[in-house]
């Protein structure tokens, strides 16, 4: 049973990691099939693995409707906001437009879904002003030169700035995007570089700890 | 669903939708959490009926039609099997077969790890190390600017590398060299934070862009009905809490 | 006076969202309509690489954005479609992201009949595919093998433009102009394999950390959000959304620093007394 549940599953990861792996050097047209099968697998079993987040949010809000907790009511938008959707993909056939008409799944993408996941980003903005004005606190000079640096992107961002920066140190012949692409082409790209350096060498043992079965947190209890 | 009726209508649901969410910076309400729990809903549907037209139908069913049809053996198989261990990650939720879940999960991280590890190798690791000393080749070749630039890039790199290398103790010179690159990570830091700014203003003003569009005459003023409303539902409830706590003192 | 100064900092933060709200709406309204000046390097770049191609030339438009970053990308979107076509320079859009059907619908609504430009002779749509990967490779051997139709499910070897298009050989370069990680797909699976020159259009969020691929010119340029969009249109001195986007954003940026800066001055004033 421990072959079954355990062995066949490390060997599944050793072989389509290794065979992968190879396939991005080895220059020959055997590489391009595998990798086009193998891109088709992956579309096709990730596909799959939404389902599982389906089957938890509606299980989760099930047991909050069937409990009558605090708020439940709330719960049962969630199937109204799931059904509206999957209707209109049914009756659209999941096209957004058709013959250069919208359908209804593109009017309900126009109307419900974009303005409330754009809405829930752009919210951000606002907790921005809040953290610039109560949490910004400038107590080292790190904290000093991650402020400056923020400052010269601000300001060269936006005309106003400009024209700020010209008029108040315009004798020293340099603009303000002259600086910000200094900022953004030097320091900050060393910056950077260190941490991407850092991560792709963090990813590469995590993949070979993941080919080799010596990471499996993946596969849940032993 | 492009007539003047289905326009307009639009024009209130994307408006309402928008200004419910924006509501919860005033405080929290049910308009709020209607949104809230509608967003999870629509998300999850629009992103379920994307990989069932888009994927599943055109990359399962349609071709395993056809290849049964024309009876092609190889695609069939090639096309039931990524199914079947799809299939097995739903098995998760069944802790007696949840093991058989496995299958599909060692598929997809043996798949990932595999294509993560040369692509991230060349691209952020040796890409970027060539990038790092490529300058010094021909150095004295360079402008006095693009030497100190090379040098800074070179110092910098090196620096940040030392602050997040933890296998050996950060004390004496290892310590100097961490905190000079913990410098250089304040400026990127401080470049990010500044370009999010202008980032999430853009989208917000996308959002008003689109809520002083529909407070237009053609939109039937939208946007002005939906404030109108919730102003009065806020004095509303601040008259009836007043009064409560009126009646409760 | 220190009690004073302790509510100023501890003042109610929904003041400081109307504030916000205001500096965006007021300009939406009345537009202030300062002209940007300053254009940076790498949208330079990129406007540099499109105005030197040969005419006739083929390049690929990766369009990977949906409504909730469109209002950075679409106009940088738009700009790079103005010249590209201003130039005679032929266009194949494809995209990754479901949501981009609407955006890149209007698109080529609107662009292609300002520039007299003819489907299917200098641009063709291709439809939407959910495996970029699986695309990306399949392009270096054959784009007709992965892409046999185009939007309007017509063979894509029918058109005109497509007949000497097989491969990136046949392909100037690559523009993926993308709110997701697909531009680094673009770098490391078509750039850094097969040599081809990549281009991109970014959010301002992920504009910095692409310092390092820009250096070693594993981008041969970058539009770095609404300024960098307002940049390309300074250009191609056609301003549109990313212009007066940018000309709405002016008070609120200059209302963070504001912010930034007053609470660090109390906090001093408030260590000392």
């Amino acid at each position: 049973m421990n072959i079954i549940k355990k062995y066949i599953p490390l060997t599944i990861v050793f072989i389509f990691g290794i065979i992968t792996l190879a396939s991005y050097y080895v220059p020959h047209r055997a590489s391009d099939e595998y990798l086009e099968w193998i891109n088709k697998w992956e579309n096709i079993v990730s596909a799959f693995a939404l389902f599982l987040g389906m089957i938890s949010l509606f299980y989760s809000h099930y047991k909050k409707i069937q409990r009558k907790v605090d708020g439940w009511g709330y719960s049962l938008f969630v199937y109204i906001g799931f059904f509206i959707i999957m209707g209109a993909a049914i009756l659209s056939e999941g096209d957004i437009s058709k013959e250069g008409k919208l359908t209804y799944l593109g009017w309900s993408f126009n109307n419900i879904y974009n303005p409330l996941s754009a809405t829930m980003f752009s919210v951000l903005a606002f907790f921005i002003i809040s953290t610039a004005y109560r949490s910004f606190k400038i107590k080292s000079f790190a904290a000093f030169l991650l402020f400056i640096c923020g400052l010269i992107l601000m300001i060269g961002n936006i005309p106003l700035g400009e024209i700020i920066w010209d008029k108040v140190f315009g004798w020293t012949k340099l603009t303000i995007g002259e600086i910000k692409d200094w900022i953004i082409s030097v320091p900050s790209t060393a910056g950077r570089r260190g941490i991407m350096i850092g991560i792709a060498i963090g990813a590469a043992v995590t993949s070979l700890k993941i080919i080799f079965g010596i990471e499996r947190g993946y596969m849940g209890k032993e | 669903m492009d007539t003047q009726v289905s326009v307009i209508l639009g024009a209130f649901v994307a408006s309402g939708l928008t200004l419910f969410i924006f509501s919860f910076l005033y405080k929290d309400n049910p308009f709020f959490k209607i949104a809230e729990h509608l967003y999870m809903g629509v998300g999850l549907a629009w992103h379920i009926q994307l990989t069932i037209y888009k994927v599943i139908k055109p990359k399962v069913w349609e071709p395993l039609k056809l290849a049964w049809e024309n009876g092609d053996t190889f695609t069939v198989w090639m096309t039931i099997i990524p199914a079947v261990l799809g299939i097995t990650l739903v098995t998760q939720f069944i802790p007696k077969i949840s093991w058989i879940s496995r299958y599909g999960f060692t598929f997809l991280m043996g798949y990932a790890a595999g294509l993560a590890l040369p692509a991230g190798l060349a691209t952020d690791f040796s890409n970027q190390i060539l990038g790092t000393i490529e300058p010094f080749a021909n150095f004295f070749s360079l402008s006095p600017g693009r030497m100190i630039n090379a040098v800074i890039i070179l110092i910098g790199t090196v620096s940040v590398l030392f602050y997040f290398f933890f296998s050996v103790e950060h004390k004496g010179v290892v310590k100097k060299i961490s905190n000079f690159g913990i410098y250089f990570l304040m400026i990127y830091f401080g470049a990010s934070f500044g370009n999010t700014v202008m980032a999430r203003f853009s989208l917000l003003y996308g959002r008003f862009d689109l809520l002083v569009r529909y407070s237009q005459k053609e939109y039937f003023y939208a946007t002005n009905w939906i404030i109108v409303g919730l102003l009065i539902y806020f004095i509303a409830e601040k008259i009836v809490t007043n009064k409560l706590l009126k009646a409760r003192s | 006076m220190k009690e004073k100064l302790n509510k100023i900092l501890k003042l109610d933060r929904r003041y400081l969202f109307v504030l916000l709200t205001l500096s965006i709406v007021i300009p939406i309204i009345k537009p202030i309509g300062i002209p940007s000046k300053s254009i940076s390097t790498s949208t330079k770049d990129t406007y540099n690489f499109i105005e030197n191609l040969p005419e006739g030339s083929t390049i690929i438009l990766s369009l990977d954005y949906d409504p909730s970053t469109a209002p950075e990308l679409h106009p940088m979107a738009a700009a790079v479609l103005k010249h590209a076509f201003k130039k005679n320079i032929k266009v194949i859009i494809l995209t990754f992201i479901a949501g981009s059907g609407g955006l890149i619908d209007e698109l080529v609504r609107t662009i292609p009949p300002q520039y007299s430009k003819e489907y299917g002779k200098d641009y063709v749509v291709l439809p939407y595919m959910a495996n970029p990967l699986a695309a990306l490779t399949q392009m270096a051997s054959d784009i007709h093998s992965f892409y046999d139709k185009d939007i309007n499910n017509k063979p894509l070897k029918n058109y005109e433009m497509m007949k000497n298009i097989k491969n990136y050989k046949d392909v100037a370069g690559v523009i993926g102009i993308t709110g997701t990680a697909l531009l680094d797909y673009w770098v490391v699976y078509v750039g850094d394999k097969y040599g081809v020159p990549i281009l991109g259009g970014v959010t301002a969020i992920s504009q910095v950390g692409y310092g390092p691929y820009l250096q070693k010119k594993q981008l041969k340029g970058l539009i770095g959000g609404m300024k960098g969009a307002a940049e390309y249109e300074n250009l191609i001195s056609q301003p549109w959304k990313g212009t007066s986007g940018i000309d709405a954003l002016n008070i609120a940026h200059i209302l963070v620093i504001v912010f930034i800066i007053f609470s660090n001055i109390v906090l001093l004033i408030l260590k000392f007394l």
